[in-house]
């Protein structure tokens, strides 16, 4: 018991190094994925012809794939494609592959609190003679953005699980950092994923019970994840 | 057709094509096994949660927290790993087996968070019609509310079944060759990445486009048309 403690106490740098590589990465797809989900959502509220359709196209191809193969396509399968610009490091490939994953989540997040907002609002900017940009921007927007912070909330911690699958391409978060130390203390195996686990738990719960306090204060919007 | 064949050899993957089936058995194997079970440990969860006994309502609450805090990944680990030699059958669990326990308890969670939301909407009058024609507990959850609820509920629960199917990717981790499984094999021996993680994107593909479908069958016959 004490060796564990022992082992644990020492490791804790480790585990500190592989935090923060997963809370970079989290922020970094959490920003990334939510700008461009946000860009996508409008355009399939507002409908705008061809471009909708075609991102619902989008958005259908990588919800019909686990986030596993769309990381081993963005580092495998893009350097084959020949363009420089694709053979991306695993740094930058685990960032893409989470933010692309993200940006579908955070577009119908965005779209349902667009839809959710009633429409006497968008009738009453019409009536006004306020233009559709206005309408979206001094009406609707400000209505649906509350309404998306409890469900956003909820992605948050999505990604953050996400996260744990880019050790497959070396990257150094708190998962692979696991696993070098159950290579180094194979007998200390069970501990060490559990330290794992509760390093999650510490940086996720206090997100999920946020969220549901938000939900409370905002509002509940029905998205289809 | 030479770039064609410089970037998917298709004739490769004819080859490989059996593996790619057998990987899609195991893939629904595995969903199948963990559907079912999952489904009954979200609705003893679920009946856990809403029972006036408190340290029941606890018990269920540090189970959902936990699962929903913590990846996938780390759940994975920790069931193959943490599970020895299983008493009775004196045989260790086998890869198969703890990918599916794993996967199960995952989606037990969010499912019993599903059912829980179908069994509060149910009326309070069918609780109290039932009482007095002097149904037990049992026989109340087993006649009126449960069939109400979970019907209620079919729409969602198809959808997490989905993010389930998707989420079986990560047993490959731990040795399972399922359809993820496959795409790699086939890369690792014949250093063919597009062939393999494409073709095994396009089966999820397909899967995604039946659940899709048996998803709107079930809106359109819940809601009567």
């Amino acid at each position: 018991m004490w060796e564990v403690r022992e082992i644990l106490w020492q490791s804790t740098p480790y585990f500190l190094a592989g935090l923060w590589v997963t809370i970079k990465i989290s922020i970094l797809a959490l920003l990334f994925g939510t700008s461009f989900g946000f860009a996508v959502g409008l355009v399939r509220a507002v409908n705008v012809p061809y471009l909708a359709s075609a991102l619902g196209l989008y958005i259908h191809l990588l919800r019909a794939t686990p986030f596993l193969v769309q990381l081993y396509i963005v580092y495998f399968v893009l350097p084959a494609t020949g363009f420089a610009l694709l053979e991306l490091e695993a740094y930058p490939a685990a960032v893409i592959a989470l933010s692309i994953y993200t940006s579908t989540y955070a577009a119908e997040i965005i779209r349902a609190a667009i839809e959710a907002v009633p429409k006497g609002q968008n009738e009453a900017g019409l009536s006004v003679g306020m233009n559709l940009a206005q309408r979206m921007w001094y009406v609707i927007l400000p209505q649906a953005l509350k309404m998306t912070i409890p469900p956003m909330g909820g992605l948050y911690v999505t990604i953050i699980k996400g996260t744990s699958i880019v050790s497959v391409i070396g990257i150094s978060e708190l998962v692979r950092v696991g696993e070098n130390l159950t290579m180094r203390e194979p007998q200390f195996l069970l501990s060490i994923y559990l330290a794992v686990a509760c390093f999650y738990f510490i940086y996720c719960y206090p997100l999920l019970r946020l969220a549901k306090w938000a939900e409370g204060k905002l509002g509940h919007v029905d998205v289809s994840l | 057709m030479d770039w064609i064949i410089g970037f998917y050899n298709y004739r490769v993957v004819a080859t490989y094509f059996p593996a790619f089936l057998a990987g899609l058995e195991v893939t629904l194997l595995v969903s199948a096994w963990s559907l079912v079970i999952a489904l009954t440990v979200g609705t003893m969860v679920a009946l856990m949660n809403i029972s006036t006994r408190r340290w029941l309502n606890l018990l269920a609450s540090a189970y959902i927290q936990a699962i929903r805090s913590t990846p996938l990944l780390i759940q994975v680990y920790l069931v193959y790993f943490a599970v020895g030699v299983i008493p009775l059958l004196d045989r260790r669990l086998t890869e198969l087996e703890g990918g599916i326990i794993a996967l199960a308890l995952n989606a037990g969670a969010f499912m019993s968070e599903i059912i829980r939301a179908g069994i509060e909407s149910i009326a309070r009058g069918q609780v109290e019609g039932a009482q007095s024609v002097g149904m037990t507990y049992l026989q109340r959850m087993r006649h009126v509310i449960l069939p109400q609820a979970i019907a209620r509920v079919i729409p969602p629960l198809i959808g997490q079944t989905a993010v389930m199917i998707k989420d079986s990717s990560l047993v490959s981790f731990i040795g399972v060759t399922e359809l993820t499984a496959a795409g790699l094999i086939l890369m690792s021996e014949r250093l063919l990445p597009n062939e393999g993680f494409l073709t095994s994107a396009a089966l999820y593909l397909v899967i995604y486009v039946i659940m899709l479908h048996v998803s709107n069958y079930a809106q359109r016959r819940l809601s009567g048309v």
